[in-house]
C-alpha cells in the first residue's frame, strides 16, 4: 500500500546514523567456523537445559538445549558436528553463561517438516518448536507473543532500525521483502489479526520503496528519529495508542515484531528451519571492512572481526549491539547470540568515554526521554542513596533504557548507569 | 587490539555538545549587546565589561585553589592544579561577568562592579557549590546587591552613537521606564518606539538599550539549540498583556480605565526585560526542568515583573529574576511529568440499585442486630424502625467511605 507518515513522537534525539558504512553492501554468508560456542541463555527468561553430552555427535539445526519453562526457548546447533566441551563462562553483560562448545564437522542438517497453508495452531506450535525470539534486541520468546490473552487487532513489523550504525534489518528487507511479508502474514494468521503495518524510518528510502506493492501491507513512514524503534514508540506512531510501561502491548490491541523475527518465522514455517543463524552489521571506523553478515550464532567475536579485514585503528569501545543500547565488551572471547544484531569497533572519534561534569540542571534529558520522564532527579536521589524518591520525582521504573537522555546530556552524565542502579535497589527493595 | 579498551554502560556513543560548547555559544550571543553597548556608551562600557569578565573567571580561579583540600600541597605544584582547573573550566563565569556588566549601567564606577562580580561569584554560585548548584542567578543577585548597596546603580546616561566619554547629561533615574511607569502618558515626551528598539538617545543599562542586539543574540541561541524558542517569547507575551493591562490603572484619577495596546511596544523595550527574557530567565541551573514547570515559571515571571513595576516604578526584573528562582525547587518538586501512556486511575464507583441498597442495609442491620443483642438505646432501635430509608442512606455512605479509605 501507498507509504503513509506516522505520527509525531515527543522527544528522542537525532544522533548520527553513519548508516553509509554498510548501507549498501550485500548481506555476505561467513563460513561456517571450526569451532562455535552456543550460549544456553539466548532469550529473556530462564537459560534452557543443556541437553547434549560432550562427545555426542549433533546435527546442524538440532536442539541442543531445552526451553526450561514458558518464558524460554530452545537452543540449536548451528553447526553439525561434535560437542567437545560444555562450560560456564561470563557473558557479554557480566552473568555467567553456559556455553556448548561445538566441532564443525560434517553437513549433516536437521529440518522440521516444512508446512504448506498451516492453521493458526500449527504455525503457533512451529515457532515454538524452532526457538525463534524477538530478534529486535530484547529476545523476548516470540511463541509467547503470538498467544496474547487479549485481543489483537494488528500486527505493526518493525522496520524502523533507528540504531546508528546497524543496518542489518535494513538489508533483510530490502533483499527478503517478500520472506518478510510471508512471514508477517504467518504470524498474523497466528494472532488471528487482518491488519499488518510495518514503520520504517524515512531514512530508509528502498526498504519503503520494496514494501509499497504489496497491497495488505500497510507502510508506515517514521521520522528518523532515536528511539522510534522502541515497542511503545513505534506502536504510538503507527496506531496511536499510547502503551504504558508494564502493560504490554497486546492488552491494547497491538503486538509488535521485528522483520529479522518475521523472516525467521517463514523460513521455520515454510523450510521447517530453526533459529540458529542471524544477520548482524560488523561496522566502526576501527574495522577494516564494515560488512553485512550471515553468521550461524556461537560464532566468536574474534572470527568475525577477522573476516572483516582486523582492525583499521585501535578501538576505543567494542560494541556488541547497537551503540546506544548495546553492551560494550572488554575483549574479543565472546560469542554471538540469536539476538546480536552488530558488532561494532568505535574508534576513539566515535566512542564517547569523556569524564562527566557537574549537571547544569538543562533539562535536556527530560525533553528527548521518549517515555516523558525526568532522569534528573532519578539521578540525582539515586546518588544521594534515595532510591524511593529516585522513583517518585524520575518515575525510573517506566524507563525503557533507550539512553536518550545520556547521549543528549551536555554535562556527559552517566543517567543509564544511575537508572540501572536505581532499579535494581528497588527491585531488591521489593 | 590493546588495552586501551573501554567498557561502560551504554549509550557508546554521544552528542558533541557539551557544558563548555553551550556556554560558549552564551558568550557568542552575548558579543551583539556587548558590542553595541561599547558603541553606545564607549570604552567606559568596555572596560566594566573586561572588569566584570575578568573578576569573575578570577574570583572562581582562586576559590577552586583553595576550597580543594591540601592547599598546602597545592601552592608547591600550583601549574598542574592551574591546567586542572582549566580542564574543568566551563565559561560559566565568563557568562556571568558579562551578563552582570551588561545588566549595569554606564555610570558604574570599576571598584562598584569588581565589588558586585566577587559577591556574585564566591557567595551567589560558589558557595553553594559551583556550576548547576547555586539556587539564584549570580548575574541577578550581582545586579540586586549592587542596587541595594550603591546609589549611583540606579542613574542612567542616554545611550549616543559616536560619544566616545560622558559628556552626555546624567539622567537621575529618568529612564524611559519611569516616565513610562509614572502614568504621565504624553506621547509628545516619550520616546518613539524605534528609538527604544535601536536604544539610540535611550537611558538604560550597557546591553539592555539596543534591543536589536537583543533579538540578534536570541536568534542565534535559539538556531543553536541552546535556549527553546518559546520561552522568551511567551515570557514577553505575558509580560506586555500585563503590564498594559497595569499601566491602564494609571488612568483612574483622569477619568477611568482605558486598556491602551499602544503601549505594548514601549513597556516591552523599556528596561531590562527583553535581556531578562532571552539571557537570564532561561538560565538553565536556576529556570524549572519539566515543560510544565517552564510553563508556570514563564507566565508567572511575566505577570510578577509587570505587577511589581507598576507598583514601586522602577525596574524589578533582576529582583524577579531571584524571587522566581528560589520557587525553581518547589515547581521542580511539585510539577512532575507524567510518564507514557500514563492514564490516571479513575476510582470506580460501584453503583447499585435501590433495591440492592435496601436490601444491603437490611443486611447490615441483621448483623448489627445480632451482634449488640441487646440494644442499650431504645431509641435507636426505634428510629431504625420508624424509618428505614435514613439508615438505608448512612449505611450506604459508611459503605462507601471504608472503600476509599480502602
Amino acid at each position: 500500500m501507498k507509504a503513509v507518515k506516522g505520527k509525531y513522537l515527543f522527544g528522542g534525539v537525532h544522533p548520527k546514523g553513519k548508516k553509509e558504512l554498510t548501507a549498501s553492501l550485500p548481506i555476505e554468508v561467513m563460513p561456517t567456523p571450526e569451532v562455535v560456542a552456543v550460549s544456553t541463555s539466548q532469550s529473556l527468561g530462564k537459560s534452557a537445559v543443556v541437553a547434549v553430552t560432550v562427545g555426542q555427535k549433533v546435527k546442524e539445526g538440532e536442539v541442543i538445549a531445552k526451553a526450561d519453562g514458558a518464558i524460554s526457548s530452545d537452543v540449536f546447533a548451528s553447526v553439525a558436528g561434535t560437542v567437545t566441551e560444555i562450560k560456564e563462562l561470563t557473558g557479554a553483560n557480566g552473568d555467567k553463561e553456559t556455553f556448548i562448545f561445538i566441532k564443525a564437522e560434517g553437513t549433516d542438517t536437521f529440518r522440521f517438516p516444512a508446512l504448506t497453508s498451516p492453521t493458526a495452531e500449527e504455525i503457533k506450535a512451529r515457532i515454538k518448536d524452532c526457538g525463534i525470539v524477538g530478534l529486535g534486541g530484547a529476545g523476548f520468546p516470540t511463541a509467547v507473543k503470538v498467544a496474547p490473552k487479549t485481543p489483537v487487532d494488528i500486527l505493526c513489523v518493525n522496520g524502523a532500525e533507528c540504531e546508528p550504525y546497524l543496518t542489518c534489518d535494513h538489508r533483510l528487507m530490502v533483499e527478503k521483502t517478500d520472506e518478510i511479508v510471508r512471514g508477517a502474514r504467518l504470524i498474523a494468521t497466528a494472532l488471528g489479526v487482518k491488519d499488518i503495518a510495518i514503520g520504517i524510518e524515512k531514512n530508509k528510502p528502498d526498504a519503503i520503496a520494496a514494501f509499497e506493492p504489496y497491497e495488505d501491507i500497510k507502510v508506515i513512514i517514521l521520522g528518523k528519529k532515536y528511539p522510534l524503534g522502541g515497542e511503545r514508540q513505534l506502536a504510538y506512531a503507527i496506531t496511536g495508542r499510547r502503551i504504558p510501561q508494564g502493560k504490554i502491548p497486546a492488552e491494547y490491541g497491538v503486538v509488535v515484531h521485528n522483520v529479522g523475527t518475521c523472516y525467521a518465522v517463514c523460513e521455520a514455517v515454510e523450510q521447517g528451519k530453526p533459529l540458529y543463524e542471524k544477520v548482524l552489521t560488523v561496522s566502526g571506523t576501527a574495522v577494516k571492512e564494515p560488512k553485512n553478515l550471515l553468521v550461524k550464532v556461537g560464532t566468536s567475536v574474534k572470527e568475525i572481526i577477522e573476516y572483516c579485514g582486523g582492525e583499521a585503528t585501535n578501538p576505543k569501545k567494542v560494541v556488541q549491539g547497537g551503540p546506544m543500547t548495546g553492551v560494550a565488551l572488554a575483549n574479543y572471547e565472546h560469542y554471538t547470540h540469536k539476538t546480536t544484531s552488530g558488532i561494532l569497533l568505535l574508534s576513539e572519534k566515535e566512542a564517547a568515554a569523556d569524564e562527566p561534569t557537574p549537571c547544569l540542571n538543562c533539562g535536556k534529558c527530560a525533553d528527548v526521554c521518549p517515555m516523558h520522564l525526568m532522569p534528573m532527579n532519578t539521578a540525582f536521589y539515586s546518588a544521594a542513596g534515595d532510591f524511593d524518591a529516585a522513583q517518585k520525582y524520575g518515575n525510573v521504573l517506566s524507563c525503557i533504557e533507550c539512553g536518550a537522555c545520556e547521549y543528549i546530556c551536555p554535562a556527559k552524565r552517566p543517567l543509564i548507569q544511575a537508572i540501572r542502579k536505581t532499579k535494581a535497589e528497588l527491585r531488591k527493595k521489593n | 587490539m590493546d588495552n586501551s579498551i573501554v567498557i561502560s554502560t551504554p549509550p557508546h556513543v554521544k552528542s558533541k555538545r557539551t557544558t563548555r560548547g553551550i556556554m560558549l555559544d552564551v558568550c557568542i550571543a552575548l558579543l551583539p549587546c556587548a558590542i553595541a553597548g561599547i558603541v553606545y556608551f564607549g570604552w567606559l562600557a568596555l572596560m566594566l565589561e573586561l572588569v566584570a569578565v575578568v573578576a569573575c573567571v578570577a574570583t572562581e580561579f582562586v576559590y577552586y585553589f583553595i576550597a580543594n583540600k591540601g592547599f598546602a600541597n597545592k601552592c608547591k605544584d600550583a601549574g598542574k592544579v592551574c591546567l586542572r582547573w582549566w580542564k574543568q573550566f566551563d565559561f560559566t563565569s565568563v557568562v556571568t561577568g558579562l551578563i552582570l556588566a551588561l545588566i549595569l549601567p554606564a555610570t558604574t564606577q570599576w571598584y562598584e562592579i569588581l565589588i558586585g562580580s566577587i559577591f556574585a561569584i564566591a557567595i551567589v554560585k560558589m558557595l553553594f557549590g559551583g556550576t548547576g548548584k547555586n539556587l539564584v542567578n549570580p548575574a541577578a543577585a550581582g545586579r540586586v546587591f549592587m542596587a541595594i548597596s550603591f546609589t549611583a546603580v540606579t542613574t542612567y546616561t542616554a545611550a549616543n552613537i559616536g560619544s566616545l566619554s560622558i559628556q552626555t547629561p546624567v539622567f537621575s533615574g529618568a529612564t524611559n521606564l519611569s516616565w513610562l511607569l509614572s502614568g504621565e502618558h504624553n506621547p509628545v515626551s516619550g520616546l518613539p518606539v524605534l528609538d527604544l528598539f535601536l536604544g539610540t538617545g535611550v537611558a538604560g543599562c550597557i546591553g539592555e538599550t539596543c534591543k536589536l542586539a537583543i533579538i540578534v543574540g536570541y536568534i542565534y541561541l535559539c538556531v543553536r539549540g541552546v535556549i527553546k524558542w518559546w520561552q522568551p517569547l511567551l515570557f514577553i507575551v505575558v509580560f506586555g498583556f500585563a503590564a498594559v493591562f497595569m499601566s491602564g490603572f494609571a488612568f483612574i484619577a483622569t477619568g477611568g480605565y482605558i486598556f491602551d495596546m499602544e503601549l505594548f511596544l514601549p513597556h516591552l523595550f523599556s528596561g531590562g526585560v527583553l535581556f531578562g527574557a532571552v539571557f537570564m530567565f532561561p538560565d538553565y541551573v536556576t529556570s524549572p526542568k519539566g515543560v510544565y514547570g517552564q510553563i508556570l515559571y514563564y507566565i508567572v515571571a511575566g505577570i510578577l515583573v509587570a505587577v511589581l513595576r507598576y507598583f514601586t516604578k522602577l525596574e524589578v526584573t533582576s529582583f524577579v529574576i531571584m524571587l522566581m528562582n528560589l520557587f525553581v525547587p518547589l515547581i521542580d518538586k511539585y510539577l512532575i511529568r507524567k510518564p507514557f501512556g500514563y492514564k490516571k486511575v479513575k476510582k470506580v464507583k460501584e453503583k447499585k440499585t435501590p433495591d440492592e441498597r435496601v436490601a444491603e442495609a437490611v443486611d447490615a442491620l441483621k448483623v448489627d442486630e445480632t451482634a449488640a443483642a441487646k440494644p442499650k438505646h431504645g431509641t435507636k432501635t426505634e428510629n431504625t424502625e420508624k424509618s428505614p430509608a435514613a439508615s438505608v442512606q448512612s449505611v450506604g455512605v459508611d459503605v462507601k467511605s471504608d472503600k476509599e479509605e480502602a
